[in-house]
């Protein structure tokens, strides 16, 4: 299996998403606005659900759903990404792997990445993710050294600023949008924030 | 007095595997209990080996039973002398506070062991049977909700058989029997029978998305629910020509109400748009495979 490159703005929406829900189960979408072949580019993410009970009609729904979006904007369902309630077991729940095997359907190289709570202290180095791929019809970790992070530093940053000035609080997931849809769940805002931040020099975040 | 060993002529070995029987048994004879576990922890304690906490543990809640409270305190220093961070002792010193009406002391103590360990199923119960007895239906009402909230959560995130999502279901029952004007639970309970699927389980989820929507007309999940599972039973081959006809026009009613929410919520933002033409067009996906 191939490299998984991780973009900025993808990583930053899913730690704001599980700093927003500090004591719930969060999970969402990952996508990809390149095309297929080669490494996979991780260039955006949809927060899904934090405190919905992961039962087929809302899942089903907002796969529905980004799906659609996805093929209106050119982008493609490439993972999914959870971060447990408990934080001190990052591994993938069977609804985890249930939604990844679905996406793993329609997309090979699908990935399917834990955020470990018990590293996302703001002092903490390396990026606080496992991600795992399939292989002979398993999730099985990946190598890390096959995962990029282009600008980590950068990109912490990123998250450790807009976690401190409250930006999370803006982050709207499926979850929040069900109870409320005048909130965008493609979180345009943010994604323009995150695109300010990033250093002007850098041309492809 | 005459001791139970006088008086039954019975030797220690055959008191201990009477009171194992009990305990095996769930007999709550608290008096035979006593009398026989007292003199046995007295005469014989040094013979019993690891025996003896299981058995201090069984004469002090029998000792509760029976107002004798200096028993059931030197049962409970013993333990906490062997355990002392034991959240099993700590719900036996619940338990004591409550047989002395000490309410509010035997709630701080099932609150810890909740701190430290939010599934300990044993600490809930026991602080829902206080509100009971403190007569605070109400509020034993609202924690009953939470424990089983609790389990359902538990139950669904973690489904460790094919009954999970039943014994799902059941809580959500209870939980809708006691709080009939909830659309949460109604809309929880009807996705719990969508997930688990079939003709019979999609007939009951479209009934309660439906149930959750008169409660509360602008739950959206009930109202894609409903889309979802009229849809879902319309194109199901096994159904009346009938039964397909008003699924499908229970199916274009949400699907109306869907796209008219969304109308109406797109007004005037322009970031809302990706949301209203996507919603479109799955409701239009969705409809392909209906026919």
């Amino acid at each position: 299996m191939g490299e998984v490159e991780l973009s900025c703005r993808a990583y930053v929406k899913m730690y704001l998403h599980a700093c927003l829900f500090p004591r719930c189960s969060i999970n969402g979408l990952l996508l990809s606005s390149s095309s297929a072949g080669g490494a996979v580019c991780v260039t955006d993410c949809v927060p899904l659900l934090h405190s919905h009970l992961p039962l087929a009609p809302i899942t089903q729904l907002a796969l529905t759903q980004v799906d659609v979006w996805c093929s209106q904007t050119q982008q493609r369902i490439v993972g999914y990404y959870q971060a447990n309630a408990c934080v001190s077991d990052s591994s993938p729940t069977p609804c985890a792997l249930k939604i990844a095997d679905k996406i793993a359907e329609q997309f090979d190289s699908a990935v399917l990445l834990m955020l470990d709570g018990s590293k996302m202290s703001p002092d903490y180095r390396v990026p606080p993710i496992v991600m795992y791929e399939r292989k002979d019809s398993r999730w099985t970790l990946k190598d890390k050294h096959m995962i990029m992070l282009r600008q980590w530093e950068e990109t912490r940053a990123i998250a450790g600023q807009m976690m401190e000035s409250g930006d999370h609080m803006q982050l709207v997931d499926f979850d929040t949008h069900l109870d409320d849809i005048t909130k965008d769940w493609t979180n345009q805002k943010l994604n323009t924030k995150i695109a300010e931040l990033a250093s002007p020099a850098n041309g492809n975040i | 007095m005459a001791s139970v060993s006088e008086m039954y002529d019975v030797g220690w070995e055959e008191m201990r595997d009477k009171l194992r029987k009990w305990r095996e048994d769930n007999f709550r004879n608290s008096e035979q209990i006593v009398d026989v576990g007292e003199e046995l922890i007295s005469e014989h304690g040094s013979k019993l080996g690891d025996d003896i906490w299981i058995i201090y543990e069984q004469v002090m809640i029998a000792a509760l039973d029976c107002s004798r409270d200096d028993l059931a305190l030197t049962c409970l220093q013993e333990l906490r002398k062997q355990f002392p961070d034991s959240h099993r002792v700590k719900r036996l010193s619940g338990m004591r506070l409550e047989a002395l009406e000490r309410y509010d002391e035997a709630n701080k103590h099932y609150d810890a062991i909740l701190q430290e360990d939010p599934t300990n199923t044993a600490a809930r119960k026991r602080k829902i049977s206080i509100l009971k007895a403190q007569g605070k239906s109400t509020e034993a009402i609202r924690e009953l909700n939470e424990y089983l909230e609790h389990c359902i959560n538990l139950l669904i995130v973690f489904p460790c058989d094919f009954h999970s999502y039943g014994k799902a279901a059941f809580c959500l029952e209870e939980l809708m029997m006691t709080n009939p004007h909830n659309h949460l639970y109604c809309e929880q309970y009807a996705e719990v029978k969508y997930t688990q699927g079939g003709l019979e389980n999609l007939e009951l989820s479209r009934k309660y998305f439906a149930q959750a929507l008169r409660l509360n007309n602008r739950n959206m999940r009930a109202l894609f629910g409903l889309y979802m599972s009229a849809s879902h039973i319309a194109a199901s081959p096994k159904v009346s020509a009938k039964v397909k006809k008003d699924n499908m026009k229970y199916a274009s009613w949400a699907a109306s109400q869907i796209n008219r929410a969304y109308k109406l919520a797109g007004r005037g933002t322009k970031e809302n748009k990706c949301s209203v033409k996507a919603v479109e067009e799955m409701l239009e996906s969705m409809q392909i495979t209906m026919s």
